[in-house]
């Protein structure tokens, strides 16, 4: 059972990480690479923060939004110059990011290690199922279901995700209708680099904070982005579950095959289903 | 003299010429002592090069900036932690007729510099890179190691099972070959010491949760958890054992798991965590506490490992290249080969000419709460292991 609840863990942890990309994938068919830069500043900012107030908390709630800001004027001053042109631009141009976020954040925090502290509420373990599960997992997999559960109700239900699908699929014709087809993209743009944040937020006590901590994800989001079908958030979600799972039960059973299990199914995915498990054309979510 | 002994004398003469011909221009055209350097300012080790700077910088300077008559000159170079970028940027250093090498941080750069002081005879000094193929016997001729090796290390680390008392021992080990290596030469040890391996669980370089790993070494009935990995991947497994207070009952500890950097990016689970460390600001004798004040007064902060080693490495080897009065590389590697360094911070190091590692003592400190000024988690050395134990004959 505690492999279970581990696994539950993992998945969330996944999807915390992976979300904003397959979102900005979806809506404006960007491959961000700099999702990973975006992640690691987020956990520095969460960082600073906690450094300055103390508050875990306070680093939660603003490091997202501190990041939110800075992708919506990249969205502004770069990126929308680029919708229309060759995808080969667009990874250019967010390669180009990584570069400036990793130089931009070694200048202000330098080059050591930096470490964020459990929350003293969630510091000691509950022993659930004869396992003792430190209570900071619980705390992710409760916020990370919290989370999906939002992104699927604003993207899936809500009238602001009806205006994101319509910019997305015909934005000409949403134009017409009268819809700010540039401010709905740069809204994206800002929501995919708070979910970056917020995933390098929450992530913070469990990892050393040091500049290449954003390479170390991007291969995850991107495997989970690949097997859920990119663009999909309910792909995401599911993907997550599959390979936080998968990892689990292998790093339970048979450690040594953990990445084998994990790339045969991106392999096993891309082979079968090449656009991805869950993938719909046309929308996101 | 017959006609074919003359073109045999002069072959051979043409030949020798050649294959000397960079250590004599070199010796010939000396008016400045050039140190090609090539550390990590960037990529995984950035920090690691920055600190080695600090303590390079001041064993030049605290000899005036001169060796045999002439000023230092380092050329600083980043090897983005990666052996093709060290080759290169040293090659052309050496090009521009650097005296020596020095460095790289990571092992697969080192070794990559070695090839080519093999190739280019150059002197290599290595004051940070831990693996055990570095220094082999009759290995590479103009390298010299004057830091731990990894082999030293896991010795320590087996002294410290038994000075506890451990008899059942859960690992984690980084899955790549030096730490592989690592654990099958503890294993191997602990058998002998009649000490059970209950568990090993090899973890992906960079992993990022240990959890499963975690539950089942509580799970376990070990009484101590040995962590086979280093850096981020050591900082990250300490961190979340913390959170199941996995140290409370079981003794955690590494052959290179803790220093005070990584103590400071663990933050209080660090605590009680045991480690071989290679060099420490507390060792107390003369040597180190004058090079302690004088890096604090530079850096405003205490020598980390990587500062102190490379102090502790260029010192030794630039004293003996002043002591040779000559500009000839084998008379510095000679001289450096057999050399001892009584007055080291560490305490007496002896250069091994067999295989050009310095043999040495081994340092094991604990995990505790620092006082003003000292940083807020530190380590206190705990033992002091003879290099009788931890270094084979020659």
């Amino acid at each position: 059972m505690s492999t279970i609840i581990i696994g539950l863990s993992l998945s969330f942890l996944l999807f915390l990480l992976s979300a904003g990309l397959t979102l900005i994938f979806g809506m404006l068919g960007v491959i961000n690479f700099a999702h990973g830069a975006l992640y690691m500043l987020g956990a520095y900012v969460s960082f600073q923060v906690v450094q300055t107030t103390g508050s875990f908390w306070l680093g939660l709630l603003v490091a997202p939004l501190i990041v939110a800001a800075l992708g919506a004027l990249i969205e502004m001053a770069a990126l929308k110059r680029v919708y229309s042109r060759d995808h080969i631009f667009q990874l250019l141009l967010t390669f180009g990011l990584i570069l400036v976020i990793d130089d931009a954040t070694k200048f202000i925090w330098g080059l050591d290690y930096k470490q964020v502290p459990t929350p003293s509420i969630l510091a000691a373990p509950i022993e659930l199922f004869g396992s003792q599960i430190p209570a900071y997992r619980l705390f992710v997999i409760a916020f990370g279901a919290a989370v999906s559960l939002a992104l699927f109700l604003i993207l899936d239900r809500s009238k602001w995700g009806m205006i994101i699908r319509a910019a997305s699929s015909d934005p000409d014709m949403a134009r017409t209708l009268g819809i700010d087809v540039n401010r709905v993209r740069t809204g994206v743009f800002a929501l995919g680099s708070l979910l970056a944040a917020l995933g390098g937020a929450i992530t913070a006590p469990l990892v050393p904070i040091e500049l290449g901590m954003g390479f170390s994800v991007i291969i995850d989001c991107f495997v989970v982005v690949i097997i859920g079908g990119l663009g999909n958030i309910r792909g995401a979600i599911f993907a997550s579950l599959l390979l936080g799972m998968t990892r689990a039960i292998g790093y339970t059973y048979a450690t040594e095959w953990v990445e084998l299990m994990t790339f045969a199914l991106l392999i096993g995915t891309l082979m079968f289903r090449p656009a991805g498990l869950f993938s719909t054309k046309g929308r996101a979510a | 003299m017959k006609r074919r002994n003359f073109l045999y004398s002069a072959g051979a003469t043409a030949l020798v010429s050649t294959l000397y011909a960079p250590k004599i221009l070199r010796a010939q055209s000396a008016e400045e002592f050039h140190i090609a350097a090539i550390l990590s300012f960037s990529g995984p080790y950035g920090l690691i090069g920055n600190d080695m700077r600090k303590g390079a910088e001041l064993a030049v300077a605290e000899r005036g900036g001169m060796v045999l008559g002439k000023p230092v000159r380092f050329s600083w170079e980043d090897d983005e932690t990666k052996p093709q970028p060290a080759v290169q940027k040293a090659s052309r250093l050496l090009s521009e007729g650097a005296h020596m090498m020095f460095g790289a941080v990571s092992s697969a750069s080192t070794l990559a510099l070695q090839s080519l002081s093999t190739q280019r005879q150059v002197p290599h000094l290595i004051t940070i890179s831990a693996d055990d193929a570095i220094t082999k016997r009759d290995g590479a001729p103009y390298s010299f190691r004057t830091s731990n090796t990894l082999g030293m290390e896991v010795k320590m680390t087996m002294e410290f099972v038994k000075k506890r008392g451990l008899k059942k021992i859960y690992a984690v080990t980084a899955d790549y070959q030096a730490t592989r290596s690592a654990l099958d030469e503890f294993s191997a040890m602990a058998k002998e010491a009649g000490v059970e391996i209950v568990g090993n669980d090899y973890a992906p370089l960079g992993n990022r949760d240990f959890s499963v790993i975690i539950d089942k070494m509580a799970r376990s009935d070990a009484d101590g958890i040995v962590v086979m990995a280093t850096g981020n991947d050591g900082i990250t497994f300490v961190k979340q054992a913390g959170q199941v207070e996995l140290g409370k009952d079981r003794v955690i500890f590494g052959p290179v798991l803790q220093d005070d950097i990584f103590a400071a990016a663990t933050g209080p689970a660090a605590l009680g965590v045991n480690s071989g460390v290679r060099y420490h600001y507390s060792v107390d004798n003369p040597t180190n506490n004058a090079f302690v004040k004088a890096y604090r007064e530079a850096n405003n902060a205490f020598p980390s490992a990587f500062a102190g080693e490379a102090y502790d490495g260029l010192r030794w080897w630039l004293d003996v290249v002043d002591k040779t009065r000559s500009w000839e590389v084998d008379a510095w590697t000679e001289a450096f080969a057999n050399s001892v360094y009584e007055d080291s911070v560490e305490g007496r190091k002896e250069m091994r000419a067999c295989d050009h590692q310095a043999s040495q003592v081994g340092l094991w400190g604990e995990v505790v709460k620092g006082e003003a000024p000292m940083p807020e988690l530190t380590m206190k050395i705990t033992d002091i292991f003879p290099a009788d134990r931890l270094f084979d004959s020659c």
